[in-house]
């Protein structure tokens, strides 16, 4: 009497209950109940794909409707078995005795057997073409997945510096992870539960009428309140999982943050007091808990009772016209299964609901990082010309500042650098020298004044070409998990394990990576051995080199490594004297010495510029920077 | 998440299982509720199709319509019943299980915050927040719905097989010859569901690696003009993924029509041998029918049986984790007989200390890795000690014994003449102010981060307290004033400001004590002035002992302690240090002569 598919899937691999949170995993945007926040059009956008992949829609969508009209005639045959029993009954009582009793046995046994394969055989058919369906269009909407996420990376690659700068990492990746998983839920199963919930509830009803008009009014009565319910419920149980999502991320902040200050909790004896606000938090995590739960309790009644109902009133309406031979008790067990089949496509028309909603909200978000346009890409200003670079660069008054901010972080920079030279750039912590040197490869552009490199504007340089020349070791390493020798080959895709080797050699690694278990094949990262900060700085810096710049761009790349270490690399450098042009950051006056041209930045102004010796002469900045360092090298050196 | 991937190999370990079981037991009276309406749920459900068997051959069959509607209303009377004890079940097993998980997260986080600092050297912060939040959220499940939807779904069995037999015996084993092709097709499912569902989370984990890897360094992605090659390796990956999902769908796709062939191949069972049987007049019609619900009713039991079988599992492995956690308590030993003091008078001696971060590390040991070596120092209350020395010198870690973060391997630490070991880990601390030269501050308002949520803090102390130090001219002009948000870590204020808040902190507390590490980086002339004025109300009347970055703080020092390499090296006043042209001389050239020269400036 209960509908055994109470329990059935909101998506094909997640049944409902609890496990809904899963199915719609919650969203920072809540889309209203009837709002229209996230316009429908937006999902308009996707409508190219439905094409693209029209080979797997049709059929899939076709599947669907034959899957269901199989289903549809399984209660009329078994209706048909069950009306013909008492007839069956009462013609073999009529011949009991007689020799046809035995042939007419026989016959109704071939009957009854042809009426229950007929069943399988239905449900065979049935089943078989619900798992084309699921095989064509659950499929088409993965593939529909992964053209989206394909997409969106190959954006987010185009898209220049200053988009990472105002965009958080974890919310970009939610876009490529739960937003996409979302609209998935409307390409994919959100389409194929209204197809199929369109044709059963269709199909049945026609038939039901056709037997009983009024039994089936009856019947129908509590089906809409069934899908109403439901919409109702699947928004409340969303709106509160997200809720209990917020206080998830509240409890584990506050966990996380208790225990960064534990030093400051016990020196001021505060554990008591944390634990204290820890169980505030834990109690109310536990009533917003308990919020959904509700909730999700009352999928079970409602289930229960308008389903459950609906037989009765099948039973009992149909019971009446039995009894008044309107219809037979065939129709009764046909009515039975018949409320049973709706009974899920009548929910999943509350579920879809909430599924487009959600689907709208979250390509809404994606949208808007598709449509936004990279800033830094060849335009007309570029002349295609220029393919070779030798590595001159002049600063001309040259003004930055980011654009939302406003603050100004560097100042009417000038200088010259002739190609093959070095230039040195020191100064303290947050006066501009990254941003400086980030210029040179165009990740930023210059808010006023001109940057030249080889004498033409840099923005007539194409992007490629300029960044080719250029081999740049920023100043917080990034290594991929890799292994090194592809870490060291990311700088340059052909080069063969020589270069490698060469590269590693002249960034004063390969000792160290012959220490390795398993050499240049070692991982590094989470997977592999974990790199000292020395160890990655001279692989980011081996990874600069293998592509034998023209401009090397060092940017405080040897903070990590000892004095000599540093020597010995600034050495291998030289060897290319007059052919690369270097420019190197460095908090360490030995690093800079030598350099021919030595920029001191002081608040985004170049404050001294000079030789070392002439620097040194001023008796400014640099000069007292220089004697500390002799101190604290005489420091070190006491034993 | 790595560690979370063996979640699903565990199998069912029977004593952990009865240990996560006592944690529902201060709630046994609820549990035994829940139990009584469960079972009482589990004999209505199959309860209502015999009563449509008996409607259809006692009353719709022989024409009593008062028969029926008496049926029909007791039906529905069950319904309702069967309503109200589903909405029960679901929302009571919840309410005992959320309230057993809540005392296991308090247990958990009160059992880690007990732990000595030691403990956090050496346990990554992301770890213990796993344990206290995911870890513990895997055994929700079990400790909520786990043993009582079990037995439900058991007894459930056990009642619509008793109701088929009763009816007749025939089609009940009939339908009962489908039940192992069920329990087959739903284990298998299972199976092979964890198995692609291993391969999908390892897929998905390789994506977001990608992701997460690639937008964090999308800058060098960019300038060593890598994008072709990396965005045809996330092809690559975003392909696998892919067909990982497609071969999960594939099981799904499977399995949905799989049971309906199963339920519907009993049904064409029970067609067939009931109408044999009704031939024979040893079957009713209302029997056919009820046999018909039947064989639909049973698939749900067995599902969620299989369901709950893995959520077990996976719970295995969570409490594992837990316990594991929990019987291993490393918590500083506190005194048996601790002696009692109301307050210090702020003396503080060091004898011959010598410390290791290593805890077994032996006393006797001189090659061991020593931070401290025979230390020794004394400071008379309301006195002030200067710590110098060069990075690595040991300071910070004088700093961390006195407040007993640590114990230490040989020596003693005395405060007022007391072993610090003999007093109250909470009376020592409360008589000790600390400033760390990386101020730490919660995310929330100024007010919580001074008083650090001690109710007995007003907020006139608090005014006053930040008046003296001269931090209210700032908070004044900030939007909520005392109730601005910090925001995490302080991010929203500059460093000086946070320094001036933490001031404020040790001024509310009036320790007896001020333990000081000073800030390395300069702060503007102007903040440095407050800074300074609001250094000297700190230290007035308090014993101090500060690492030292000010020349200042050196200059008024009443005792420079210089340290080198875990040893003191030299010690006087400033005049005769200098005098002496030894270590402090150059540390003085380096840290201290440039600010000599910018305030004579």
């Amino acid at each position: 009497m209960l509908c055994e598919k109470a329990g059935s899937p909101c998506a094909p691999d997640l049944p409902v209950g609890k496990r809904v949170l899963k199915c719609f995993p919650p969203e920072r945007a809540q889309p209203h109940l009837f709002s229209e926040a996230f316009p429908m059009r937006v999902l308009a956008r996707l409508n190219r794909f439905f094409w693209k992949y029209k080979r797997l829609f049709i059929p899939g969508l076709l599947a669907a409707l034959v899957s269901s009209g199989f289903a549809i005639v399984v209660p009329i045959v078994v209706r048909m078995s069950v009306d013909s029993i008492p007839r069956f009954v009462t013609l073999y009582k009529s011949y009991q005795g007689t020799p046809f009793a035995d042939a007419l046995y026989a016959e109704f046994f071939v009957a009854l057997l042809f009426f229950g394969t007929v069943i399988i055989v239905l449900s065979l058919l049935s089943g078989g073409f619900s798992f084309l369906m699921r095989q064509t269009v659950v499929v088409a909407s993965r593939h529909i997945e992964y053209d989206l996420r394909n997409q969106l990376y190959d954006h987010l690659q185009n898209l220049s510096h200053d988009f990472y700068l105002r965009h958080a990492t974890g919310d970009l990746i939610t876009h490529a992870t739960s937003d996409i998983e979302q609209i998935r839920r409307y390409v994919g199963p959100a389409i194929m539960y209204s197809v199929r919930a369109v044709v059963i509830i269709v199909t049945a009803m026609t038939a039901m009428f056709i037997i009983s008009p009024q039994l089936t009014w009856y019947a129908l009565i509590p089906m809409p309140f069934l899908a109403v319910s439901i919409f109702f419920v699947a928004h409340m149980v969303h709106s509160r999982s997200d809720a209990l999502q917020k206080q998830y991320s509240v409890l584990t902040s506050r966990v996380q943050e208790a225990l960064a200050g534990i030093r400051v909790l016990k020196a001021y004896v505060r554990e008591e007091m944390e634990a204290t606000a820890f169980e505030d938090e834990s109690r109310t995590y536990r009533d917003r808990s308990l919020d959904l739960a509700r909730a999700e309790a009352a999928w079970r009644p409602i289930f229960l009772i308008l389903v459950g109902s609906a037989s009765i009133i099948v039973v009992w309406i149909g019971g009446r016209l039995v009894m008044e031979g309107a219809v037979t008790i065939g129709n009764i067990a046909e009515y039975l299964i018949y409320v049973a089949l709706m009974t899920w496509p009548v929910a999943a028309m509350g579920f879809v609901i909430t599924m487009v909603q959600r689907a709208a909200a979250s390509m809404d978000r994606l949208s808007k990082i598709l449509d936004e346009k990279p800033s830094i890409v060849d335009g007309d200003q570029t002349d295609p010309s220029i393919e070779k670079i030798t590595g001159a660069i002049r600063f001309e008054n040259v003004t930055f500042r980011y654009e939302t901010e406003g603050a100004t972080i560097l100042k009417n920079i000038e200088f010259d650098v002739r190609a093959g030279t070095t230039l040195a750039i020191v100064g303290r912590t947050g006066s501009g020298k990254t941003t400086l040197v980030e210029m040179i490869p165009r990740l930023l552009d210059a808010s006023e004044g001109t940057i030249l490199i080889d004498g033409r504007d840099v923005k007539t340089i194409p992007v490629d070409v300029l960044r080719q020349a250029i081999g740049y070791v920023p100043q917080e390493v990034f290594l991929f998990s890799d292994t090194i020798a592809n870490n060291i080959a990311f700088g340059n895709m052909d080069a063969d394990s020589a270069a490698i080797e060469a590269a590693a050699e002249e960034a004063d690694l390969l000792e160290n990576i012959q220490d390795f278990p398993d050499e240049f094949e070692t991982f590094v990262g989470e997977r592999g051995i974990t790199l000292s900060g020395g160890q990655k700085q001279r692989t980011s810096i081996a990874r600069a080199l293998i592509r034998n710049p023209d401009i090397l761009i060092l940017d405080d790349a040897l903070s990590a490594v000892d004095v000599n270490t540093e020597r010995t690399i600034l050495q291998h450098l030289r060897r290319h004297y007059g052919k690369r042009t270097i420019v190197i950051v460095s908090h360490r006056i030995s690093a800079v010495q030598d350099a021919d041209h030595i920029l001191v930045l002081d608040d985004g102004a170049v404050a001294e510029a000079g030789t070392h010796d002439l620097l040194l002469s001023m008796n400014g900045i640099y000069a007292s920077l220089h004697r500390k360092q002799l101190l604290e090298a005489e420091l070190e050196a006491i034993e | 998440m790595s560690e979370d991937t063996s979640n699903e190999t565990k199998g069912i370990d029977g004593a952990l299982l009865r240990r996560i079981i006592t944690y529902l037991l201060p709630y046994k009276g609820w549990v035994a509720l829940a139990f009584v309406s469960v079972m009482t749920a589990a004999f209505l459900g199959p309860l209502k199709p015999k009563l449509v068997q008996i409607t259809i051959d006692r009353d719709i069959l022989t024409g009593d319509l008062e028969g029926l509607q008496g049926i029909i209303m007791l039906l529905f009377g069950i319904l309702v019943i069967e309503g109200i004890l589903s909405f029960v079940n679901a929302y009571l097993t919840q309410w005992i299980g959320q309230r057993a998980i809540y005392d296991l997260r308090t247990k958990v986080y009160r059992h880690i915050q007990r732990q000595p600092l030691r403990f956090f050297d050496r346990t990554p912060i992301g770890k213990l927040i796993t344990r206290t939040t995911s870890d513990v959220e895997s055994l929700s499940q079990v400790l909520s719905a786990g043993v009582v939807t079990i037995m439900g779904d058991l007894f459930k069995l056990i009642f619509i097989s008793y109701f088929m037999f009763t009816l007749s015996w025939v089609l009940a084993v009939v339908t009962l010859a489908v039940m192992p092709l069920m329990l087959i097709a739903s284990f298998w499912f299972k199976k092979k569901v964890r198995e692609q569902y291993r391969e999908t989370r390892k897929q998905v984990a390789r994506l977001n690696s990608f992701l997460q890897e690639h937008v964090t360094g999308m800058k060098i992605v960019q300038i060593f003009g890598r994008e072709r090659e990396e965005m045809r390796r996330f092809t690559d990956i975003n392909d696998s993924h892919r067909q990982a999902h497609i071969k999960t769908i594939f099981y799904f796709a499977l399995f949905w029509p799989m049971i309906d062939i199963v339920a519907t191949t009993a049904l064409g069972l029970i067609i067939w041998f009931g109408g044999l049987n009704a031939m024979s007049g040893a079957l009713t019609l209302g029997v056919l029918i009820a046999f018909i619900q039947y064989a639909r009713q049973f698939f749900e039991p067995i599902r969620n049986l299989s369901d709950q079988f893995n959520t077990l599992q996976s719970a295995m492995a969570g409490a594992e984790r837990i316990f594991g956690l929990l019987d291993r308590d490393d918590s500083l030993k506190e005194p048996e007989e601790p002696v009692k003091k109301d307050k210090v008078f702020g003396r503080i001696e060091f004898q011959h200390v010598w410390f290791s971060y290593n805890p077994d590390a032996d006393p006797d040991d001189k090659e061991a890795e020593w931070v401290l070596k025979d230390v020794s120092f004394s400071v008379d209350p309301g006195q002030s000690l200067a710590i110098v020395g060069a990075t690595g010198a040991g300071k910070t870690t004088v700093i961390s014994l006195l407040l007993r973060f640590y114990d230490v391997q040989r020596g003693a630490i005395l405060v007022d003449g007391t072993d610090v070991r003999d007093l109250l880990l909470t009376d020592l601390r409360n008589q000790i102010g600390l400033v760390l030269q990386d101020v730490f501050l919660f995310s929330g308002s100024i007010e919580r981060n001074i008083t650090l949520e001690n109710p007995e803090i007003t907020m006139d102390q608090v005014k006053a307290a930040t008046e003296a130090i001269g931090a209210s001219d700032f908070i004044n002009r900030l939007p909520q004033q005392y109730e601005y948000d910090v925001r995490e870590r302080g991010m929203s204020l500059s460093h000086g400001q946070r320094q001036l808040l933490s001031f404020a902190r040790v001024l509310v507390y009036d320790p007896g004590i001020l333990v000081l590490d000073e800030a390395t980086s300069s702060v503007d002339t102007e903040t440095e002035e407050v800074i300074q004025r609001a250094l000297e109300k700190l230290m007035e009347g308090r014993t101090t002992v500060a690492i030292a970055h000010r020349l200042s703080t050196v200059q008024h020092a009443n005792q420079i302690l210089v340290m080198h390499r875990g040893e003191v090296r030299e010690r006087g006043s400033h005049q005769q240090l200098i005098a002496q042209d030894g270590l402090y001389r150059r540390l003085y050239e380096l840290q201290y002569r440039e600010q000599e020269q910018s305030i004579s400036a």
